[in-house]
């Protein structure tokens, strides 16, 4: 959390924000069914669906403006312009490239990049593995511009994902190549893995930390996915190369 | 004699459960798992319970209660190795046992601290199960006379007292976010006339926010972030000595544990509130009844016991309005909600009828547990402490994998994912400037209960709010809730404090006026 004087800072913009959700819940609301039929059933105004939101947004936008009151009681008018002078200096730059921010960035790059890019498209497993190799070799090296090289590479490799993805390259290649996209994966991971091999290999510490990294990116989806897949019938997200090895072994064996 | 009976059920469940194998089995690993979690600073038992869920997905109820309560009473309990060891809190609930417990730990009484809070732990959830037992019917009865109005209010009550409560800076902040989750459960089709309320055409939301992944979001993802960005490093652990506590301390200091005890069960049964005030409150009250209040804060044995004993019995506690009125107690208790409505029990008055035993077999769970977790903690307590020594850095992002799939597996729907990372970003932006995440959580939840039930309440009285103050129970609910929005106000503390003045000039006008007339 932050000091009490920032906090109150922020509180404005917080409040701010918050007021104008609540708005926007209300004119949502207006358009919901208050006195018309809807399904054959003539509106009330206290059973309509407009009610409840009506409520949740008339108390949104009331608390967010009691906020703003307060903030300004505390810092003043003039904070907001402090504030603004701020947001237009070299200050705001230098905030934004903060050590602890471009570490908020990887984490949210890390998480969307998962979830958003290939949670749906690549292999559970293998872009398991991909995630908690980046993340974990990321943050226990404990060194922030070899953070900085790590990222630009995984970067690097999200665009060509990218652009893969929205070409419809996986279509095209899936008849002469299957699981090409898992093939693409495991070829980005091998290529992180060396890109971070050359990074560290100079620093007998960070080989160690690499090794572990290494191990725990590798072992964790299978210690995890297999509980889920097999033992609770659980389907993964996405099922391609490792899964249909997998399969077969398991259902060869029992 | 029905008081009787039920301690007889109770005590054939407890039984019925501890012959199983598999049922000690999951008991025994789940604490164990639960100590574990709590103990690693940055994870806490509501995450450990969220985690938990996905897994109990495939398990029978019974089965899965005993999972999911051994996890949230080990994890209460796992988080004073932290605190006491290295100084960090493993959980907010023991933050209030840092402060005598490190002291303590540099003393080289780390051992001898950790063996009286496993012991006063186990006493004080012992307890609470005395009250989940015998205050449970007595609830449901009420509970049973409650109408539309009285529910509604119940659960604008809830996230009021949560917010209020639970808020680390201004109170307001604690209202907004409880308000920001009644709008996450406003999204899908409306419970009465199907109506699609903020749904933008996406079919997977006409269902609603799935309570499951928000929980995962809002308590897992913040906790990822903030560990990572700000570097958080563990500390070098204390020495742990004899572990085995000295029966003669636990004697002297019972009085003490059942006050906290106490304490524990009525902050816990108030809707929304954790364990953390449960331990605050109780380390208060302890340091303020001392004899010798001076040396809390450097070592006393006291402040340990006082905090410990009561974030414990809160796990039962929270139990009493989770079982009787479908309103969780604790974030861990919103979770087990979610969890007993996938499983396909209900909790609410109706529970008594629907699943006559169920309570009595929480409570003997409960039980299990808190053997378990005594067993545990003196047995394993010095392995479980090793595991104080792997750097967040690794296992942060295995946390966020089992988030993933936990999120995922719940309903098979990678869209759960999709609404899991925005809520777990919103949630750490929001408690980054402040506002507390728990009345967000209990809002989601009792978001589907207050809207239905204001809306049937309006439609039997034909639009009349009249009602709320013909009913008894629905008038001091109102009252109750009108005093803790008013009482945050300065103008009512300078009122309250004008009137206390006049009261005190008043009966001091009155002592002077004795005075004189027995002076004449």
């Amino acid at each position: 959390m932050m000091e009490k004087d920032k906090l109150r800072k922020a509180d404005m913009f917080s409040g701010g924000i918050i007021c104008l959700f609540g708005l926007w819940i209300i004119s949502q609301a207006l358009k919901m069914p208050m006195k018309d039929s809807w399904g054959g059933v003539q509106n009330v105004w206290y059973v309509s669906p407009a009610l409840f939101p009506l409520f949740v947004g008339a108390m949104i936008m009331l608390l967010g403006a009691l906020l703003i009151k307060i903030a300004i009681k505390d810092v003043g008018l003039k904070a907001i312009g402090n504030v603004f002078g701020w947001l237009a200096s070299k200050e705001l730059n230098r905030f934004l490239k903060s050590p602890s921010n471009i570490r908020f960035y990887a984490i949210t790059i890390l998480f969307f990049s998962f979830v958003y890019l290939y949670i749906a498209r690549i292999d559970f497993f293998l872009c398991s593995v991909l995630f908690l190799m980046v993340f974990i070799s990321m943050f226990y090296f404990y060194d922030d511009d070899l953070l900085k090289k790590m990222l630009f590479f995984y970067l690097v490799g999200i665009a060509v994902f990218i652009g893969y993805f929205s070409v419809g390259l996986p279509a095209l290649l899936e008849p002469t190549l299957p699981f090409a996209s898992d093939w693409l994966t495991l070829a980005f991971i091998i290529a992180y893995c060396t890109y971070t091999w050359t990074l560290i290999r100079s620093a007998p510490a960070l080989r160690k930390k690499y090794r572990t990294s290494l191990i725990l990116a590798v072992t964790t989806p299978f210690l995890i996915g297999p509980i889920f897949k097999y033992l609770l019938l659980v389907p993964m997200p996405t099922e391609g190369l490792i899964v249909a090895v997998m399969d077969a072994i398991w259902y060869w064996e029992f | 004699m029905m008081i009787f009976d039920r301690i007889w059920s109770f005590f054939q469940i407890m039984f019925h459960l501890a012959s199983d194998p598999l049922n000690m089995a999951i008991l025994f690993g789940s604490v164990i798992l639960g100590i574990i979690f709590g103990a690693m600073p940055g994870l806490t038992s509501t995450l450990g319970v969220a985690l938990l869920t996905a897994l109990t997905y495939g398990m029978d109820t019974s089965l899965a209660m005993i999972c999911l309560l051994a996890i949230y009473v080990g994890g209460t309990y796992g988080g004073s190795y932290s605190s006491i060891l290295i100084n960090i809190p493993g959980t907010a609930a023991a933050a209030a046992t840092a402060l005598d417990g490190y002291p303590l730990a540099c003393k080289g009484e780390g051992g001898r601290a950790i063996g009286l809070t496993t012991t006063a732990s186990a006493i004080g959830t012992a307890i609470s199960i005395i009250f989940v037992v015998s205050i449970s019917p007595l609830i449901s009865y009420f509970a049973l006379q409650f109408t539309s109005f009285e529910f509604f209010l119940l659960a604008f009550f809830g996230i009021l007292i949560s917010g209020t409560l639970t808020s680390p800076d201004l109170v307001i902040k604690g209202w907004i976010a409880g308000f920001l989750g009644l709008f996450l459960a406003c999204v899908g089709r409306d419970l009465l006339q199907f109506y699609p309320r903020f749904t933008f055409g996406i079919p997977e939301l006409e269902g609603g926010v799935e309570v499951v992944p928000v929980l995962i979001g809002a308590f897992g993802i913040p906790q990822i972030i903030q560990v990572l960005k700000d570097r958080f490093q563990i500390g070098e652990a204390q020495k742990l000595q004899r572990i085995m506590p000295e029966i003669g301390t636990v004697i002297r200091n019972i009085p003490a544990i059942i006050r906290s005890a106490l304490i524990g069960v009525g902050i816990g049964a108030v809707p929304g509130i954790g364990e953390d005030i449960a331990g605050w409150v109780s380390y208060g009250t302890a340091k303020n009844t001392s004899k010798h209040p001076e040396t809390f804060g450097k070592g006393e044995i006291q402040g340990v016991l006082a905090s410990e004993t009561a974030n414990n019995a809160c796990v039962g506690g929270a139990q009493i309005p989770l079982l009787n009125l479908g309103i969780p107690g604790s974030p861990p208790a919103a979770m087990l909600l979610g969890a007993l409505m996938l499983h396909g029990v209900t909790p609410g008055p109706m529970i008594t009828f629907e699943h006559p035993t169920f309570i009595s077999e929480v409570a003997a769970i409960l039980l299990l547990a808190s053997i378990a977790m005594w067993v545990s903690g003196m047995l394993l307590a010095k392995q479980v402490v090793k595991v104080l020594r792997i750097p967040t850095q690794i296992f942060m992002p295995i946390i966020g994998v089992l988030c993933i799939i936990g999120s995922y597996s719940l309903g098979l729907s990678i869209f759960n994912l999709y609404l899991m990372l925005p809520v777990g970003i919103v949630a750490y932006f929001l408690t980054e400037m402040g506002y507390p995440i728990a009345p967000l959580v209990i809002g989601v939840i009792l978001g589907p209960m207050a809207d239905e039930n204001l809306r049937r309440a309006l439609m039997v009285s034909q639009g009349s709010f009249m009602p709320v103050f013909t009913r008894p129970v629905s008038l001091i609910l109102f009252l109750i809730i009108v005093w803790t929005i008013i009482s945050q106000f300065r103008f009512y503390r300078r009122f309250k404090t004008k009137l206390m003045d006049l009261i005190l000039r008043r009966k001091s006008c009155e002592t002077v006026f004795d005075e004189d007339t027995v002076d004449k």
